[in-house]
């Protein structure tokens, strides 16, 4: 019978060291890779918002081959199914409105067309109580090493909705030098996305009475990032990302309205909503890794802005707590903050000749948001990990109210609250 | 779209990291034992991230930053 000591600080330290050494990155790198070739992963994530709004269960499955020479192949499976009721971008009124579903081909029933109607008692929320959607997306990643310093690496995306499909590529080349505790980091990505709505994509801008629908639309994202990422201590890790991309094509989102009210608050009308046809963002990204102990710290800003004049900030944070057995603990704090894109209204007033572009949709609104989460893992058996998080997520728009005599003491655009629960079990082969 | 405020920031910040990055900071390899723990990889926990950003993704205007990844949606 072999007896195995269990590895001293200093075996440790070795094998760490030579991994670095052949790994070519900065980046920390686990000292078992070479003896784990596969890692598997399953996930189940439940997101369900208040008020009967969205829900989704999702099931993740991921796999990461290692060949050797750090040569790793990487799959991402990911099955969505959504259902609840979702905002249609009007806003509440005092008497009930009606509405139809998407899918709908008329919003008058006669023959020959498809009418769903929904009524909004007053008060209320108009939201769309149809809503059902199921998605799959997957992933294939490859990344090798080019000589000693480099890291190559490209994949590509696909998803497919109902109405919705999407497919994209991306490359990245990371240099190291400086003893391998820098590395630069730069890619490109490229998507193109086919929008195809229920019932037809609807003339943006258009009278919502006149029901005017086209076929379907496309548009592409075009993107690139830079990075740097810096080992500053021997317990602390840094990067700093500079991201870009371009979006062009059909940026409108084909369910969602906007209310028309006359100068008393009073709603006339609706129009489908309008965006521009051109969206550039820009985002700063900046994250450190710090070890206390035996306990990390994950702490991350992100600054961006984009050409709809919508800016903004970031703070995420993680504090993973060593309990020892094998047990941790992961307390986790988010913080986040927008403002509204120029051309983003609560409602249109019936008097003012109509913009060239108009949304009411509350994720272009100006809001700030929390998240309250924590997670609780296990290892099971040789580097095996089973894990539960926990998670809250708040909503609270800036501009929820109007003075309008109609409007007056109606909540406009109510705060979001959403649970997240996510079951998560790690092993390798 | 102010460009040039980003550039701004960003040749200074870049500047201190080299700068920084070339002189104290850094390690030895042997000295590498905290930094090869996993849970000390910038990516430490990928299925997360990617959960978060397709959940922010879908209820905020901002999104990425960290890096490529993930599919479109139509999400509502």
């Amino acid at each position: 019978m072999q007896l195995k000591r269990p590895p001293s600080p200093l075996h440790l330290g070795l094998m760490a060291a030579s991994c670095a050494l052949l790994s070519g990155t900065a980046r920390a790198q686990s000292a078992d890779d070479a003896e784990q070739p596969l890692q598997i992963d399953a996930d189940l994530l439940y997101y369900k918002e208040n008020a009967g709004r969205v829900q989704t269960i999702e099931p993740v499955v991921s796999l990461k081959k290692d060949f050797g020479d750090q040569r790793l192949l990487d799959g991402t499976l990911t099955l969505d199914s959504l259902s609840g009721a979702t905002p249609n971008g009007a806003i509440p009124a005092r008497t009930p409105q009606t509405f139809a579903s998407p899918s709908s081909t008329s919003l008058i029933p006669e023959p020959g067309h498809k009418t769903t109607l929904y009524t909004i008692a007053p008060g209320d929320l108009p939201q769309d109580p149809h809503f059902k959607e199921q998605r799959v997306a997957g992933d294939l990643d490859w990344s090798q090493p080019i000589g000693l310093d480099n890291t190559l690496s490209y994949g590509g995306h696909a998803s497919t909705e109902h109405d919705f499909e999407s497919v994209g590529a991306h490359a990245g080349l990371s240099h190291d030098f400086n003893e391998k505790n820098t590395t630069l980091s730069a890619g490109v990505n490229e998507e193109y996305d086919r929008i195809h709505a229920h019932g037809g994509n609807p003339v943006p801008g258009s009278d919502y009475m006149l029901y005017e629908k086209e076929s379907s639309q496309t548009k592409t994202v075009t993107g690139g990032l830079i990075g740097v990422t810096q080992v500053m201590r021997r317990n602390w890790l840094m990067e700093l990302n500079y991201a870009y991309d371009h979006s062009q094509g059909y940026l409108t989102d084909p369910y969602r309205i906007i209310s028309v009210a006359d100068a008393t608050g009073a709603v006339t009308g609706y129009r489908y909503e309008s965006r521009p046809e051109n969206r550039t963002r820009q985002s700063l990204y900046w994250v450190n890794k710090l070890a206390l102990g035996p306990t990390t710290l994950d702490l991350s800003y992100r600054r961006g802005k984009d050409s709809w004049s919508i800016g903004s900030d970031t703070v995420d944070a993680k504090l993973r707590i060593d309990l020892g057995s094998g047990m941790y603990v992961e307390p986790h704090a988010r913080w986040y903050h927008q403002s509204a894109a120029d051309f983003y209204n609560l409602y249109l007033s019936e008097t003012a000749p109509a913009p060239n572009f108009m949304s009411a949709d509350p994720r272009l609104a100006a809001f700030a948001a929390t998240t309250l989460g924590i997670k609780f893992g296990v290892t099971t058996g040789r580097n095996g990990e089973l894990s539960l998080r926990l998670e809250q997520y708040e909503q609270r728009p800036t501009d929820q109210s109007s003075a309008l005599p109609q409007l007056q003491g109606l909540d406009l655009n109510p705060n979001l609250k959403a649970t997240i629960v996510q079951l998560s079990w790690h092993t390798e082969y | 779209m102010r460009i040039q405020s980003y550039v701004r920031l960003a040749i200074p910040l870049g500047l201190m990291f080299f700068a920084c990055g070339c002189t104290a900071m850094g390690v030895k390899p042997w000295q590498r034992e905290i930094l090869a723990r996993p849970e000390m990889a910038l990516n430490a926990e990928p299925i997360d991230a990617a959960i978060d950003d397709h959940i922010y993704f879908s209820k905020e205007a901002a999104s990425g930053g960290r890096s490529f990844g993930g599919g479109g949606c139509g999400c509502n």
